[in-house]
């Protein structure tokens, strides 16, 4: 089996996974797609005067990996400030997913990393 | 050296290979190819990706690490013995393509860095200049983007129509209902099905052209095989052949890609009558970065050089420029000469070893024992026709219902099994056939019987364990 496979979080992520919706009365969103392999993620968020993020969900399809790291960012994401998640690298991405990552299924798996950067980049414009 | 004595056997049998009673050894030809002779590897290398590139024969390795070694120099402008050889050398090659494309003038062969650039060199030197608002392109939705974005960049530059001929979802071939429609996302591209039936009707030059190509359609520009679904024509190419005399009898032009044909197929230009034709070195054996583009030498007047700089000027002051004449024209800077080189190896290698008809034979009953087990796992469809994939196929496409195709290629690469997961850079095909993603296995003739069991089991095991650790009922 695949480490994604193996690992049980991402499993967990992917069967069950959190913030999955829309915020309804979001002030940013963002969304891409992997041309690598048909990914889909789009991230709807409600971001404070303080620049807290209060609310953030995800919708999309695709791999494993895309999906449940999408779940997994917007868990760690809520109660962040735009400035902490805009530091976010491809590193903490790895880490929050759990093993490691070709070039080709790093991009999967930083999908909503950049979703959401690009969401929150267009709103402090 | 050392390779030559030592055949490395990968662990295979007799009974791996289909024995077709021919020339062709395929045992002995694998053989040929150092990827799969890897001593004390722990998985052996299950190759199923050649429509995206083939493996090497160890001669082509060795023309290109023989050049370096021995035999490097710029061409064409050296008065040294050494620059003189590799100008010979290099040519050579040309004349080489030209024979084995039956090309009629060895001036109608251009080197370039691949299909892609072929049909980007053709939509800017030709194209561009040739074609203005209003004027048509047609292609097929089955391209790859290759053969499909040029023409959109020109049509949103130029105001140019693009049509292209639809797919039949049911039965995976072009054409068959009887619809015109425009796309809704792109107002220059209109989907065009013609009213006939693919595979019934006998009768190639009857309504069904005169649907397609029109007085304002100035280029009509398709693949001769699709790299997802294979042959999307008729059987014989009969519609292909007529789709391009029709063309040509309305005016307009005709471009072929054929990247996934050279080296499986006979390919004969002169025969096709296209005007221009590209191809890939790497995917008929040869190294990357070198392709050909076929311009028939009546039109090499009409087609501007795509780049400009050293080799391909006659003469230049301050105001004005005079090209060479063909080939020269449209190569210029230092080519890719060691590429080239080994290029005319894998052309070597196919002459010397290839033997069309049984391997279409050889491919096809791969294919058909691929099938015969993939049309047993619950949930799982074939993208592609499968008679026709059974009669003279090298790839096979499928989903699986539930999973992601990317997720499926992961757990097979555990295995050692490379196959390809994804749109296949044709999204297009993709959204016309509904689907996000698939998984594409294909082959050449260094696969055997034992790739493809190797490949069921270890799809079955993955497809069961991902169903499981995804709790998919």
């Amino acid at each position: 089996m695949t480490a994604e496979f193996s690992q049980e979080e991402l499993l967990d992520h992917y069967r069950n996974p959190r913030n999955r919706g829309t915020v309804e009365d979001a002030n940013f969103s963002g969304q891409d797609y992997n041309p690598s392999c048909g990914d889909r993620v789009a991230i709807t968020g409600l971001i404070d005067d303080a620049l807290v993020i209060k609310k953030l969900s995800f919708s999309g399809s695709g791999c494993v990996l895309s999906q449940a790291a999408a779940s997994m960012l917007t868990e760690v994401c809520i109660g962040k400030t735009s400035d902490q998640i805009l530091h976010l690298s491809k590193d903490d991405i790895l880490s929050l997913v759990g093993i490691p990552l070709g070039p080709t299924r790093l991009k999967c798996a930083l999908l909503a990393l950049e979703v959401l950067h690009d969401g929150l980049k267009k709103y402090r414009i | 050296m050392l390779f030559r004595l030592f055949k490395l056997n990968v662990g295979c049998d007799k009974s791996d290979f289909l024995h077709l009673g021919g020339e062709m050894n395929f045992k002995r030809l694998r053989g040929d190819f150092p990827m799969f002779g890897k001593k004390g590897v722990p998985k052996e290398c299950v190759y199923l990706d050649s429509a995206a590139t083939s493996q090497k024969p160890l001669q082509m390795i060795e023309a290109i690490s023989d050049f370096y070694t021995h035999g490097n120099a710029n061409i064409h402008r050296s008065i040294h013995d050494l620059g003189e050889q590799a100008t010979t050398k290099y040519e050579e090659v040309r004349h080489k393509v030209a024979k084995f494309i039956n090309a009629s003038d060895v001036s109608e062969i251009i080197f370039t860095s691949g299909a892609t650039t072929g049909i980007n060199f053709i939509a800017s030197a030709w194209a561009r200049k040739h074609l203005k608002k209003g004027d048509e392109i047609l292609i097929t939705e089955a391209e790859h983007h290759a053969n499909f974005l040029p023409w959109q960049r020109l049509a949103q530059e130029l105001g140019i129509v693009v049509k292209a001929i639809t797919i039949n979802k049911d039965r995976f071939l072009l054409g068959c209902t009887n619809e015109l429609h425009e796309s809704s996302e792109d107002e220059s591209l209109y989907m065009m099905s013609p009213g006939i039936d693919n595979e019934f009707c006998s009768e190639p030059d009857c309504n069904y052209f005169d649907s397609l190509i029109t007085p304002k359609t100035k280029l009509v520009a398709v693949m001769h095989d699709s790299n997802v679904l294979g042959n999307v024509w008729d059987q014989d190419y009969t519609f292909l052949y007529t789709l391009i005399e029709r063309a040509h009898q309305n005016g307009a032009k005709v471009l072929i890609d054929a990247a996934q044909v050279v080296g499986h197929q006979k390919f004969d230009v002169q025969r096709l009558g296209a005007d221009f034709v590209v191809f890939s070195a790497h995917k008929m054996f040869g190294p990357t970065g070198i392709g050909v583009l076929y311009i028939n030498k009546a039109l090499h007047d009409e087609v501007e050089p795509y780049q400009v700089g050293g080799s391909m000027v006659h003469s230049t002051n301050s105001q004005e420029s005079r090209w060479r004449k063909a080939p020269q024209k449209f190569e210029a800077g230092t080519p890719p000469i060691a590429q080239v080189i080994g290029f005319g190896s894998a052309i070597d290698y196919i002459v010397e070893n290839v033997n069309y008809d049984e391997l279409k034979q050889y491919q096809a009953a791969l294919c058909s024992q691929l099938i015969d087990g993939l049309e047993s796992i619950e949930g799982l469809e074939i993208i592609g026709n499968v008679p026709r994939i059974k009669q003279g196929g090298q790839m096979v496409t499928f989903v699986v219902d539930g999973m992601h195709p990317h997720d499926i290629a992961s757990c097979l690469d555990m295995h050692g099994i490379a196959t390809r997961a994804g749109h296949h850079c044709a999204q297009p095909l993709a959204k016309a056939l509904g689907i996000e993603s698939s998984l594409r296995v294909s082959l050449h003739l260094y696969n055997n019987s034992r790739d493809i069991e190797i490949f069921l089991n270890a799809l079955h095991e993955a497809i069961g364990q991902i169903r499981q650790k995804l709790q998919i009922i």
